[in-house]
This record gives structure tokens, sequence and C-alpha cells, in this order.
């Protein structure tokens, strides 16, 4: 009776589940392609049209409905995902790297920089706007919010570089180091190549968080906008169909994102194949 | 012979030793002083700025309890927290009642590696879309002419369109579950996922039904899965403002919105004040949490 009626009902449970996580996502697709200007964000679609898509280019005459600010606010986004991905990735690495060496007080600070990504943006965005207000300092997207973009994404890059560590072979740089090469030279050549695969995940999970951020660069961020904040804009005011090419497009933007990752990971994954049958032979 | 050479060995070990700890120092001190400088020390700006003093437009390091006495007295500020634990609470529940079926099919019923994979790669891919246009989703979904009351009218269920699926706390409700249910669904598959079948099918044979097994072997064994999901979902229900801001139209405000709202105004000292309550509240709800289950024994 265990698999012949529960499975049957989970499996039903299971899709409707499905049905509920894609289901506004699906409605959002299909309505930005409403007519415009006059078509509303809601149905029915009184004619299909890419009007809202063209709109968003700012190849529709003007009207009444102003255009998302996403070009700027675009390129902010871009430059500051790709800095938050490089530096965490480096503090992620070298701290992984040092958590292989036992030393007093390393579960302090694993807690410590775990810490990073359970506490919530909005308290660490105050606390930071706080500092900045008592010393001074300009509040910018490249500065305040850049650090706290780090502080979210480096426990991420940190586990996953934990996780991949743990299941290292030592024995390699072992044979490295008793062949006399230096423990720089030994990351670099041995090390690295090996890891590499983890490295580009802490990268693809670093970039993606801080692509889309927003309640820590909501009071960390100063005057400019990033791309999150420019779309948390449109909240308070009447939202129109734009917002909803504009998310189409931002998800096909991210699937790009992941095919370049899996092309990357197949290419590392493949080369390091290449090497290990040339070894063989 | 060997005497010798483990008596020689003995220093160079411990001076290697020594030399990687120092390495590993060094590799680590970027990373810590990053999180005290940019995590820790805003948090104490925090706790430290809630006592001082809030005037019309600026504050002033002058230590006081007004803030504290003004939240605590406040209808608005004190309707608002039992809001945030009310809704907390709801969505938490929401959530492990949504996903534990799907993890329940994806962990245990399912045994085919890629199969499993597949569910849960479907899983995670909405978390692609950007998390505030997921929000902002829900809006033709649930509003007057929207998709719900479209279909629910076309079936002749509903003469009316219900009104009170959007701009409700219900709307926030339905939103914060479907964003944060897969983070239930994930660690409680993977602790499904680790049961030894045996162990189900030794009980089954012994006469068990599914309601005993489930009673006796899966819900416990799942319990670490339901506590490290319940601790994602609590840190990130109670930390949130962007789902009530966009679905409840203004009426449900969460301590996080007022923490928007002050700042908006200037307010500094009341801000933090609501932010030190809610990471005590926090706090709190993960420490409660960790005592349920010893998560180090268990992973």
């Amino acid at each position: 009776m265990h698999s012949t009626v529960i499975k049957p009902i989970l499996a039903v449970y299971t899709g409707l589940f499905l049905l509920f996580l894609y289901g506004p996502l699906l409605v959002l697709a299909i309505l930005s392609f409403q007519t415009g200007p006059e078509g509303g964000p809601q149905f029915p679609i009184i004619e299909w049209s890419t009007y809202w898509y063209q709109h968003l280019f700012g190849l529709t005459p003007p009207s009444r409905i102003a255009p998302l600010p996403i070009e700027e606010s675009l390129v902010r986004s871009l430059v500051l995902a790709v800095a938050t991905m490089i530096v965490s990735t480096v503090l992620g690495v070298s701290a992984a790297q040092a958590f292989r060496t036992r030393f007093r007080g390393s579960g302090v600070v694993f807690y410590l920089i775990v810490l990073g990504m359970m506490v919530p943006g909005v308290l660490v965005g105050l606390g930071m706007a706080l500092v900045a207000n008592t010393l001074g300092i300009d509040r910018h997207w490249w500065g305040t919010a850049f650090v706290l973009h780090v502080v979210y994404t480096f426990p991420f890059a940190f586990l996953v570089m934990l996780a991949i560590f743990n299941r290292f072979d030592q024995s390699m740089e072992e044979a490295a180091w008793s062949l006399g090469v230096s423990p720089a030279r030994t990351f670099r050549k041995v090390t690295f190549p090996l890891i590499f695969p983890g490295v580009l995940s802490a990268m693809l999970f670093a970039f993606t968080l801080s692509y889309d951020e927003f309640s820590r660069t909501l009071f960390a961020s100063g005057r400019d906008l990033t791309l999150p904040l420019a779309i948390y804009g449109t909240f308070s005011v009447e939202i129109h169909p734009n917002v909803f090419a504009f998310g189409v497009l931002t998800t096909l933007f991210s699937f790009a994102l992941l095919g370049v990752y899996a092309v990357l990971m197949t290419l590392s994954v493949r080369r390091a194949k290449r090497v290990a049958i040339q070894e063989d032979a | 012979m060997t005497t010798t050479t483990a008596t020689e060995g003995m220093p160079a070990a411990a001076a290697r030793q020594r030399a990687l700890r120092r390495t590993a120092l060094w590799l680590l001190a970027p990373g810590v002083l990053w999180m005290v400088l940019f995590l820790v020390l805003p948090i104490l700006m925090m706790v430290y700025v809630s006592f001082w003093t809030q005037t019309t437009f600026t504050i002033e390091p002058t230590l006081t309890v007004k803030s504290w006495v003004t939240f605590f007295t406040s209808e608005t500020y004190l309707s608002s927290l039992w809001t945030t634990v009310r809704i907390w609470l709801t969505v938490l529940v929401a959530t492990l009642l949504v996903g534990y079926p799907t993890a329940l099919f994806v962990g245990l019923f399912v045994r085919n590696k890629t199969l499993q994979t597949v569910l849960l790669v479907l899983c995670v891919i909405p978390f692609w879309t950007s998390f505030l246009i997921r929000v902002l989703a829900w809006r033709p979904m649930l509003g007057k002419e929207g998709a719900i009351n479209l279909i629910l009218q076309g079936l002749g269920i509903i003469d009316t369109p219900i009104e009170a699926l959007l701009f409700s706390e219900l709307s926030v409700v339905i939103g914060m579950t479907q964003i944060y249910c897969v983070f239930m669904v994930g660690p409680i598959a993977f602790m499904l996922g680790r049961i030894d079948p045996n162990v189900i099918e030794a009980a089954r044979d012994l006469g068990a039904g599914f309601g005993r097994i489930f009673r006796t072997i899966i819900l416990p064994l799942s319990m670490p899965g339901v506590v490290v999901g319940a601790i994602f979902v609590s840190v990130m229900v109670l930390g949130e403002f962007a789902t009530s801001a966009a679905l409840s139209g203004r009426k449900v405000n969460l301590l996080g919105n007022i923490i928007v709202t002050q700042v908006g105004s200037l307010k500094w000292a009341f801000a933090a004040v609501v932010g030190v309550v809610l990471t005590v509240i926090m706090g709190a709800v993960v420490a409660a949490l960790l005592r349920v289950v010893d998560l180090r024994k268990e992973l």
C-alpha cells in the first residue's frame, strides 16, 4: 500500500507544488505581451504585442508612462556584481584554505563568517548607514553597498570551498612539497586546478546573489540606484507591464549566465579527464 | 636508526606545523577583518545609536532611553511587532505544510537519482528570477481581475471576485510562502534521502502501516531538516519588508517596513531601536530552534 496509494498522491501533490512555484511567473510572462500603452497589468490580454519590450529600450513614442531607469542601473549592478564576485571568491578560497589547518578559535571564526549570510540585509544596511553617517562618509553603491555585498556573498563562497576541500586528496600537494616545490607554486600549479570547479561555483553564487541583492543596498547605496532598487522603486507607484517585460528579460539573462557556467564547468571537467588519460598513457 | 629519524623529525614537523598555522592566520586575516569591520561594527553601532537622542532631523550622541520608551509605549510599534510575529509563525507553518509532502516525495519516494535531481533543479530555477520580480508576479495573480479570480469564476466556483486576495495579510502570507517554501523542501528532502530504505522495509515486514512508519521513523529522522529549513525561513521572513510593501498595499507593516519608513524620515534612533528588537527576536528564535535538535550531532 505504501507505494501504490501514497506515491501517486504525493506525485500529484508535487505537480501542484511546482504549479504553485511557477504559476505567478507564467502569468507574468504572458502579461508582458499585453498591448500598450493603454493595456494594464491584468487580464484579459487586449491584443498581443511586444510594446512593453520596446518601451524598455526606449523604442516607443513617449507616453505618460515613464521608462524604467534601467540603463545606468544595469551597468552599476553588473560592475558591483563582478567586483563582489572577485573579492568574495578570493576571501572565500583563502579562508577555506586556512581552515584546512587546525587552529584554536576556528569555531568562533566559522560562525563569524557564516553570520554574514544569516543577518538580514535590513539590519546590516541600517548599521552600515549609521556607521557611515557617524564617520561622515558618503554612502555609495561602490563603497558602503559593495562591502556589504561581500559580507553577504563571502560566506557562500567560503562554504562552497570548504565542501570542496573536505573531499580533497592531500597526497597530490604533499608530493609537490616533498619534491621541493614552494607552497605558493604548489597552490598555483596543483591545488588551484583541482579546486577550479568549486571556485567557479563560488563565483556563480557570489555574482547572482550580488546582482539580485537589494535590502542591503537600499540603505547603503546613496542616491545612485542599482537595478533591484530601480525595480523596488516601482512598488510604491502603479505598476505597468514594462516591469513584467523586464522580469522576463532578467530571467533570460540569468539562464544565459547559467549556460556560461555549465559550459565552463564541462570544459574544466573534460580538461581534467584529458589530463588523467595522458597520465595513464 | 629509526629513533634518530624520529627525534630529528619531531622538531621539523613541529616547525612545519607552526609555519602552516602562521600561513593560515595570514590567509584568514582579511576575511575576519572584513567581517568585523563591515558586519560586527555596524550591528554594534546600531545598538549604540538606539540610545542616542533623536531630534527632528538629526541624532545626537547624548545617551537616553527615550526611543526605547517610545517604541514600547506606542500602539503603532507594538502592533507592528505583533504583526511580524504573527506573519512569521503563519508563514513558518505554511511553508512546512506546503513543503513537507514535496520533500517526502522527492527525498524518499523517488529513488531514481536523475529524477530526484531534475525535481530539485525545478524547485531552484525560480530563484533565477529576481526576488522582487517574483514578489510582483503575485499582483496579476491575486488581483480583483487576477488570474485566480478569473479561473475560479470560469469554473463557476464563485460569482463575484474575491477582493480579499490582494492587498491584505493573506496576500503577504501567500507570497512569502511561495518564495520561501523551497528553503524548507531542500533540507528536509536531504535528510529524508539519507534514510536507509532497509529500515522502512524492515518496519513494513514487521507489519507497520504507513502512518506508524511515518510517525516513528520518517518524522524523527527528518527533524534536523525541518529545523534547518525553519531557521532559513525564520531569518528571512523576520527581516522582510519588500513582500509586504508590494502585496499588502501598506496595510501590513512589519518591523522591517517600520525601519524603512523611519530611515526615510531620518529617524535613525527609532530605526535602530526597531533593528535591535528584530535582532533580539531573531537570535532567540534561532537559539530556540537549535535547542530542539543538536545539529552538529545530526549532520
